[in-house]
């Protein structure tokens, strides 16, 4: 038994490698002989974890993964706790429906983070999401809960038909931000273009954000300015092409 | 045992297991923080009129607190467990959610008992409340006209211990005054432990019962009386003009003896006679505060 499973990644990928089943909560309660049997698709076909990473660990609920992943999807897939760690580029579908526990990744992330299954209409139901490069398009779409913090730029359409939860956006995102959401927060500290059907309530310093950003310094040493944790911010109401209970913060000094 | 010439009179201090939560005020500055403190706080001095006994803390630094604003920590305690919940949803309801710039904490987050105070207090928001789970704890956010206001969904309950006690026996007023508003500086410092009354100071210390109005829990202490000296069975050595007492309720018992050693020791100054306290003979509390056990360690 070890605190921290680390996966490392062998040899650069030439195809796609999705990795739906690894999970900390998984690799929990599995030895390093199970963890390395966890099933993937390599190019679309069937093959082994242990096929493309070397397992250091076994049997703990911390799962630490390194080397460029860019090519790796879906990892941390429904996950429902534990540490997920990953350090390098990732690819798409991190963190999708996960239901619990955090996934701080040390590097841009691919589209679809923490979002939906295709045709489902939830994304994530719980968790927390770092991602401290870039993430691609659709990020925290359709989530019902949780927390999802984008420290570089994000894509188009984030936080998309958001259900509820938080979407802390600390660098620029694209278009589409917070479009259709129905509860939920999409926070920004960059301007950002705000779908036509958000409506200007008032600018004021919403008390839960101190909290929140506190809690980021603390619990991932995130560096936050001091100027965002005391700043007003402009909230929008919408969508109200929705049922309009959701919000976008944007931080303006 | 004497402390600089004051007696420490062989008795003890009998106190009662209560019910405790500590609520964490946060504000735009320290003024506001305390504003809504000492609201909170008011007319909770004892659980024989006021259904409850509160008393501010601490004051925190923004540091300390989970806002990073500078906040006031209240101890707030019932006699039974039940009630605690509905002190707290009366109390934060009219003194600290209408007070402006205030956040309102769980200060015994790792209780595993809960209170629902902040769901209950959420339906103020008629609808338009939201909520937040930031590291594991919701939040309610109840919007108000001047912004929103911020509330822990749940306050931890422990069981504390109400009734700690010593009294302060004195030539005169004055010098009792004085004795007492040192003690009070003595314990304010300490972590765990309030005091609920005035001042942290109480000059009406009581005994159970009337001797006179049947109906009546608890009338003047008559034998700490020194107006009754006279024309009643007194407790009061030769030359006691003044007697004023310090009550004490905290978190745990440790708390409540460390904070009655400390004051003990600060009140024993030039005019006070001894030191005494207020028990019922050991028979209805479970906690019992020996005086000069108390202070003996450090002696």
């Amino acid at each position: 038994m070890s605190d921290t499973v680390t996966l490392t990644l062998r040899d650069a990928l030439e195809r796609e490698l999705v990795a739906e089943g690894l999970t900390p909560d998984r690799c929990a309660a599995a030895d390093a002989r199970q963890i390395g049997a966890l099933p993937v698709f390599y190019g679309g076909r069937p093959a082994a974890i242990g096929d493309f990473f070397r397992i250091q660990g076994e049997r703990a609920a911390r799962l630490r993964l390194v080397g460029d992943l860019a090519r790796v999807g879906a990892l941390g897939a429904g996950m429902t706790g534990g540490d997920l760690v990953i350090e390098g580029n990732v690819g798409r579908d991190v963190g999708a429906w996960m239901s619990g526990g955090t996934i701080d990744i040390h590097g841009d992330a691919g589209d679809n983070l923490g979002g939906a299954a295709p045709g489902a209409s939830r994304g994530m139901t719980g968790g927390e999401i770092i991602v401290r490069g870039r993430a691609g398009s659709d990020a925290g779409a359709s989530m019902r809960r949780g927390l999802l913090v984008i420290v570089g730029e994000a894509g188009d359409r984030v936080g998309q038909r958001m259900i509820a939860g938080s979407v802390l956006l600390l660098g620029k995102a694209g278009r589409g931000a917070g479009r259709w959401i129905k509860r939920g927060s999409v926070v920004s500290l960059a301007p950002l273009e705000r779908p036509a059907t958000f409506r200007y309530a008032c600018t004021y310093r919403p008390p839960h954000l101190s909290v929140t950003f506190l809690y980021l310094r603390k619990r991932y040493g995130l560096s936050i300015d001091h100027r965002y944790v005391v700043g007003r911010y402009a909230r929008y109401s919408g969508d109200l092409a929705e049922l309009g209970k959701g919000e976008i913060l944007e931080w303006v000094g | 045992m004497e402390i600089r010439g004051v007696a420490i009179e062989d008795t003890f201090a009998e106190a009662f297991t209560m019910h405790a939560a500590r609520v964490v005020i946060t504000g735009r500055n320290m003024r506001w923080a305390r504003e809504a403190a000492l609201k909170l706080t008011g007319f909770a001095t004892s659980v024989i009129g006021c259904k409850c006994e509160a008393g501010i803390e601490r004051e925190l630094e923004a540091s300390d607190t989970p806002d990073g604003r500078p906040g006031v920590s209240v101890l707030f305690l019932t006699m039974d467990a039940d009630s605690l919940g509905k002190r707290l949803i009366e109390r934060l309801g009219q003194t600290v959610l209408t007070c402006p710039t205030t956040s309102c904490f769980d200060g015994l987050p790792n209780a595993p008992d809960r209170l629902h105070v902040g769901t209950a207090l959420r339906v103020f928001g008629d609808g338009f409340q939201a909520s937040k789970v930031i590291g594991g704890a919701r939040y309610w956010r109840i919007p108000v006209m001047e912004g929103e206001f911020l509330v822990s969904e749940s306050f931890g309950r422990q069981e504390g211990v109400g009734g700690g006690n010593f009294l302060i026996l004195a030539v005169d007023a004055d010098t009792a005054l004085a004795a007492a508003e040192a003690a009070v500086g003595a314990i304010d410092p300490m972590v765990g432990v309030v005091l609920p009354f005035p001042g942290g100071v109480v000059r009406s210390g009581s005994k159970v019962g009337s001797r006179r109005y049947k109906k009546l829990l608890a009338t003047t202490n008559d034998a700490f009386s020194p107006t009754l000296r006279a024309i009643t069975t007194s407790a009061l050595p030769e030359g006691v003009n003044c007697v004023l007492e310090l009550v004490l309720d905290g978190l745990d018992a440790a708390a409540i003896s460390a904070a009655m050693a400390a004051g003990i020791r600060a009140a024993c100054i030039d005019g006070v006679r001894s030191i005494s306290a207020g028990n019922y003979g050991g028979k209805l509390g479970p906690h019992h505060f020996h005086l000069r056990r108390i202070l003996a360690p450090a002696q």
